[in-house]
């Protein structure tokens, strides 16, 4: 180590030099426009001359840190580029007047005024929070049962714990499209041999929402019942044992004993789901793109009875074209589903039993 | 050791995926993924630089005619060496959503569609100017913008209008060319509901209203004939009126609202609020409605997709009337659906050489003989053998048509507005007077925004 220190301190110094000096050469090449093809691997090079560098840098304090770094680089890098800088960005440009191209001027509050004003805004936000409602409540109830049942002395306990985990796999888009042709297609079949309705589920808005309500379910259930069977196979036998032998039956043992040691699985279930449907896009759009009629709300006639948060801000910055309002909308959406989630992991938290 | 040198391998192994990923993603419609922000420098050398004139790009709005495109490109590579990737969407997809994601990842396709002047105005000032080619001056159809000059390259001629069965309606000893009217309609539809067993029809007419999918064929289409039916091409009242603030002429659109109510009424029940496209064409081509309300691009799936019902249901002729909802409403509406532009910083002069090429006598044969289009060009000799050809020559040889003004309507005001109100008048949440109330309504809130 102490022959070849000097060299390698050479080494290293001048390693991170021409890596500093690659990469800002290359970005001054592609901020004044240049086309020159040797921009992007330049930059590329840079970044691994000065992190090999970095690497060599002869120190011994120091070296636990800079590996950490390293190895942590490529994740944050991505991470801030993908998320953070476009969040920071997005919370600019929605005071802006952006097109999605280029904006001219500041316009302060406009955005977030116009966005309160509109009743069919105001209707997704309500339409949203009815479906996190239902769903989170439904879902996990759902996923709890199979779980149950998963985790029971029945036959075939394995082929069903695949089978039910199975719909998860299916994309969204994929998923609301065959589901669109099982309501409109089959369903009414069946309805209308019964009971003589022509109409499908999704043409009529509360039954349209209950049957997204239903593909969510069919979608996320088991995917929660695989983390709940986790959780109920970790409630202590010997617990179990004792309770049957001061003689309780099972929906006893159920309520008071396999659900509070099962806590922080609920916790994380709920939260699970809570996020998740607060996001919920691509079903939205493939069942009914937000198709759906309101007769009354606040005095107006609606057109997207079924078009949840996401979905309408789609609308706004791709359909419409008004990519600033969008943002708005987008900025506001963030503040919900990040106040929702604190407060739930905050009160999830105080309810868990340490054992 | 061992584990170094796997481990040294896999690692190899990795870097290599993300590298050809990286190369390989730029020709895919993965593209318009706008999470690449960051590394827009490593894309610029794969797409806009690498311009050498070898292959262009094409983005199709017809999905109809995919495979009769890409039968072109096929026929363009052998003659020039140039590639041509053909890239079709359809069936209610947003194309121009979709192209504005291409834009944000610098993925901009040489030649895509455009449908009318929101769609130009998305585009403006980036795209190219092409007056000074052979076939601007021999053509009326292009898209010629006052600022911008000849931006939109015309392929094919488009009729709206109640599509009808000939055979069933001789059958039935109705005349069309009396059908004129909303009262003769009506008389038309009440003869033919009370032969329905006797022609084989499971209704007269074949009216879809569903608002997910099929908004375009009754906020685009259907509302075109209030704002065009009955009219000379250049007049634009109503559209004047629809853009400035949502104005509508009340008593024009009740007379259109009764008409609708009409095909309500008619309307095969198990199609109106929750069909689909495909089953609408495929139960006109085999015979079980007299009327559709579909246009004339209808002829290529009938004869494509739908040939086997179609000869089953005897290749009968077909026809079109007016949706005549005042009275002496003669025209039907015929005009470019949509024109393909040149994006200026694409491969531009490969682009343009294209589609003079297409307006030339060996591509004029494919789109006119094999995906059923009505040549826009006074030049061509080739007829097509679409089942609507001989209507709409018909029409436009009697002067009696009218302009797509529609095609200047707001952004979305059919898929987001008057697409669900359709629906709801066709499920009978509305009546007449509610409808045109609403529809008023949506619109004006449409234009509010």
């Amino acid at each position: 180590m102490s022959e070849n220190s000097s060299s390698r301190k050479m080494l290293s110094l001048v390693l991170l030099a021409a890596g500093v000096a690659g990469m800002v050469v290359s970005l001054v090449m592609d901020f004044s426009g240049g086309g020159s093809p040797v921009r992007g691997p330049l930059l590329i090079i840079g970044a691994i001359a000065f992190l090999i560098g970095l690497y060599l840098f002869p120190t011994v304090e120091h070296h636990r840190g800079i590996i950490n770094f390293i190895f942590l680089f490529p994740l944050l890098f991505t991470f801030a580029v993908t998320v953070i800088i476009p969040l920071l960005l997005g919370i600019f440009y929605s005071f802006t007047d952006w097109n999605g191209i280029k904006f001219t001027g500041f316009i302060g509050l406009t955005n977030y005024t116009t966005m309160f004003k509109d009743p069919a805004f105001i209707w997704s936000v309500l339409l949203t929070f009815l479906f996190v409602v239902f769903n989170m409540v439904l879902v996990n109830l759902v996923g709890f049962s199979l779980a149950l049942l998963c985790t029971s002395k029945l036959k075939g306990v394995n082929f069903f714990r695949a089978a039910y985990f199975l719909p998860n796999l299916i994309g969204g888009i994929v998923l609301g499209y065959i589901w669109q042709f099982a309501f409109n297609n089959v369903l009414v079949q069946i309805t209308a041999a019964i009971s003589g309705h022509q109409n499908s589920v999704l043409a009529n808005t509360k039954t349209a929402f209950m049957a997204i309500i239903v593909v969510y379910i069919w979608q996320y259930a088991g995917y929660i019942m695989l983390i709940y069977v986790t959780g109920l196979t970790t409630v202590p036998k010997d617990v179990l044992e004792a309770s049957q032998i001061d003689g309780a039956n099972a929906w006893t043992t159920l309520m008071k004993i396999k659900v509070p040691m099962i806590a922080s699985t609920i916790t994380i279930c709920t939260f699970l789901t809570l996020t998740s449907a607060f996001k919920q896009f691509d079903v939205n759009m493939a069942l009914t793109n937000g198709t759906g009629s309101v007769t009354d709300f606040f005095g107006s006639y609606l057109t997207n009875g079924t078009q949840m948060l996401a979905l309408n801000i789609y609308n706004t910055a791709i359909s419409k074209n008004n990519y600033a309002l969008g943002q708005a909308k987008a900025v506001l959406f963030f503040i919900i589903l990040a106040c929702v989630s604190i407060i739930q992991v905050r009160i999830s938290n105080k309810k868990e039993v340490e054992m | 050791m061992k584990r170094k040198v796997i481990a040294t391998l896999l690692a190899a192994t990795m870097v290599m995926s993300l590298a050809a990923c990286g190369s390989g993603g730029d020709n895919g419609s993965s593209g318009g993924d706008a999470g690449n922000s960051g590394s827009s420098s490593e894309s610029d050398s794969g797409s806009s630089g690498g311009g050498s004139g070898d292959s262009i790009r094409l983005v199709n709005g017809k999905i109809e005619i995919d495979s009769q495109l890409k039968k072109l490109a096929e026929m363009y590579k052998e003659e020039t060496g140039v590639t041509v990737e053909i890239e079709s969407m359809g069936g209610g997809i947003d194309i121009q959503g979709t192209l504005k994601g291409y834009y944000q990842a610098d993925n901009m396709p040489d030649i895509f569609v455009n449908g009318g002047s929101t769609d130009f105005g998305n585009w403006e000032g980036m795209l190219e100017d092409m007056s000074g080619e052979a076939w601007a001056s021999d053509t009326d159809a292009a898209y010629v913008d006052e600022e911008y000059g000849t931006i939109g390259f015309p392929y094919t001629v488009e009729a709206v209008g109640l599509a009808y069965n000939a055979d069933i309606l001789e059958k039935a000893e109705i005349d069309p060319a009396t059908l004129t009217s909303p009262d003769k309609i009506e008389e038309a539809f009440k003869t033919l509901d009370s032969k329905k067993a006797d022609l084989g029809l499971d209704a007269v007419v074949g009216y879809c209203a569903e608002a997910t999918n099929l908004y375009w064929s009754t906020g685009n289409h259907l509302f075109a004939n209030y704002i065009d039916g009955g009219l000379d091409r250049d007049d634009t009242t109503y559209i004047d009126m629809l853009n400035d603030g949502g104005k509508v002429d009340k008593d024009r659109l009740t007379d259109f609202a009764e008409f609708v109510g009409l095909l309500n009424q008619y309307s095969d029940p198990a199609l109106l609020v929750s069909g689909t496209y495909d089953q609408q064409i495929l139960n006109f081509a085999s015979g079980k409605y007299a009327f559709v309300t579909q246009g004339s691009w209808i002829g290529a799936t009938i004869t494509g997709d739908d040939a086997e019902a179609y000869e089953a249901a005897g290749n009968f002729k077909v026809g079109m009337v007016p949706y005549a909802f005042e009275d002496g409403m003669d025209t039907i509406l015929t005009n470019s659906p949509s024109w393909w532009s040149v994006f200026s910083d694409g491969n531009a002069e490969a682009a343009k050489a294209f589609l003079q090429w297409c307006s030339e006598d060996k591509a004029q044969q494919v789109l006119v003989e094999e995906a059923g289009f009505i040549s826009p060009y006074n030049s061509c000799k080739y007829v097509a053998n679409d089942p609507f050809a001989q209507t709409i020559v018909d029409y436009q040889t009697a002067g009696k048509t009218s302009g797509w003004h529609w095609l200047g309507m707001k952004e979305g005001l059919a898929q987001n507005y008057t697409g669900q109100v359709f629906s709801d008048y066709a499920a009978g949440n509305l009546d007449t007077d509610k409808f045109v109330q609403t529809m008023e309504q949506v619109i004006q809130a449409c234009y509010a925004n």
